[in-house]
């Protein structure tokens, strides 16, 4: 992982490099990225939560699902987040918000329905350990500079769409519009490079994540096995839904708990969650460690 | 834990707080008792989260018959019952007075601690009555070493918030009270 976030570092120090370098637009570029930043930190929650459709329910109308993330909060030392259902078959849970204090668990009546207790004790320990792992706030600023190389790519195309020959062609000197157009160039060309390389290496990271996540929820709950459980249960039911109904919940698919797509990914590099026999895997030998029979 | 545990997201669950806050109770009864009216109904509970390995199942057997054998010379009960949740509860009857109550639940804790589970306990409750009779818990949360009033009030999942606050306030200058109100958390199911 720290492989990965170092990558990831290295990346955009060249793009701030290559925007530097190019002097164009350095003020606009900072405020575009100020705007973009702290909408992405403080407005994208709720976003998220009200596109889903998710509503915060209180304990007299899930006494269940409080009363186990209440003990989890006791036992991860945690203060209690808000807890939200999603009215949707499929089984799955996120969690959201930047701070421990304003975090959002949310679940699905699905995956309420189809797990026993210790399994939904498992899923919302994976939840809360993305809630103390901050991961919330990890990705956002790990995913903040790929935006913002994808902002510049939108703009580059705007700018070529409709300023064609405006930059050479205007009042300026031959000589010195070249140039210019030259910089322009190389910034766009740095963004596409940046955007591709960070879109495989968020993924890893938040690949990594998950596992992080999974391992916590173990930690935290002392039952690994149950989350093996609850996740081979969760991955059956995905399979099988329609993918309309999948449809609806892609933007969010870095925080559920197993991806809601329907296909099986090309590959590995491309996704953002682990693929499921690893996560079994990795479950497996935290159960062996905590039996003592590992090794 | 460093920044680099943080930054893996590699965290390890939080053990026990400092013992002394446990026992500060055993003195703050008595202002319970004589300026609220607030008399202990005689029963305790220690919740943990049991792991099933055999090496925590033979700890917990061995501290539980520990545990029985002292309360019954000391005349008291003790008894151990696993709740909906999953969670373990040793349930600890005594007559007599808090202290004994607070030396068990401790005598517990000390022995799940030692045998290195530190970080599976939960919480520690006590039962008390006021002078018309309505159930107070006092919940100690073993992580925060610190302790926080628990009034179920009539009706499915309610609590006297105004209650818990009152109480805050009468008894906060003896008992080490949770400061973040977010951090009350309610225990539904008590099985005592």
């Amino acid at each position: 992982m720290l492989l990965t976030m170092f990558l990831l570092g290295l990346l955009y120090v060249a793009l701030i490099g290559a925007l530097i370098a190019s002097g164009a637009g350095g003020v606009t570029i900072a405020v575009v990225a100020v705007v973009l930043f702290s909408f992405q930190l403080f407005a994208s929650d709720k976003l998220a939560l009200a596109t889903m459709g998710a509503r915060v329910v209180t304990p007299q109308e899930q006494p269940e699902l409080h009363a186990v993330i209440e003990r989890l909060c006791i036992q991860a030392d945690l203060p209690k987040p808000r807890v939200a259902v999603m009215d949707v078959n499929m089984p799955n849970a996120f969690a959201t918000g930047r701070s421990q204090k304003s975090a959002t668990i949310c679940a699905t009546t699905g995956l309420l329905a189809m797990l026993e207790p210790a399994e939904l004790e498992g899923v919302i320990g994976h939840e809360l350990t993305h809630v103390i792992n901050r991961d919330v706030m990890v990705m956002t600023i790990a995913s903040f500079f790929a935006m913002v190389s994808a902002v510049i790519i939108r703009f580059a195309f705007f700018f070529g769409m409709f300023g064609g020959g405006g930059f050479g062609g205007g009042g300026r000197g031959r000589g010195g519009g070249q140039n210019e157009e030259e910089a322009v160039l190389v910034v766009i060309l740095v963004s596409v490079v940046v955007y591709t390389i960070s879109f495989v290496l968020l993924r890893a990271l938040s690949r990594y994540r998950e596992f992080a996540a999974d391992r916590g929820s173990a930690i935290l709950t002392g039952r690994p096995s149950a989350l093996a459980s609850a996740l081979i249960k969760i991955s059956g039911t995905i399979e099988r839904i329609p993918s309309n109904d999948l449809r609806s919940a892609e933007g969010m698919s870095a925080f559920f708990i197993v991806p809601a797509r329907a296909k099986q990914s090309l590959m590995n590099i491309f996704s953002d969650h682990p693929p499921l026999d690893k996560r079994l895997a990795a479950l497996a030998r935290l159960e062996a460690q905590l039996q003592g029979t590992s090794k | 834990m460093g920044l680099l545990d943080a930054l893996v997201g590699r965290r390890a669950v939080k053990g026990p707080a400092a013992r002394e806050r446990l026992f500060a109770l055993s003195t703050a009864y008595v202002t319970l008792e004589t300026e609220q009216q607030i008399t202990s109904s005689g029963v305790a509970g220690i919740v943990f989260q049991p792991l099933a390995t055999s090496d925590f199942a033979a700890m917990v057997k061995d501290m539980e018959e520990v545990v029985k054998a002292t309360a019954s010379e000391m005349g008291a009960s003790a008894e151990s019952q696993d709740d909906s949740y999953g969670f373990r509860w040793l349930i600890v009857r005594d007559k007599g007075a808090v202290e004994d109550l607070v030396v068990t639940i401790n005598g517990v804790s000390t022995a799940i601690e030692e045998g290195g589970y530190g970080e599976r306990l939960l919480c520690a409750v006590f039962t008390f009555k006021d002078a018309k009779g309505a159930a107070i818990n006092f919940i100690y949360n073993y992580k925060r070493g610190s302790w926080y009033p628990f009034v179920p009030a009539g009706g499915e999942q309610q609590r006297s918030t105004e209650r818990e606050l009152q109480l805050k306030a009468q008894i906060g200058g003896e008992l080490p009270i949770e400061p973040e109100l977010e951090r009350w958390f309610p225990l539904w199911g008590i099985p005592f």
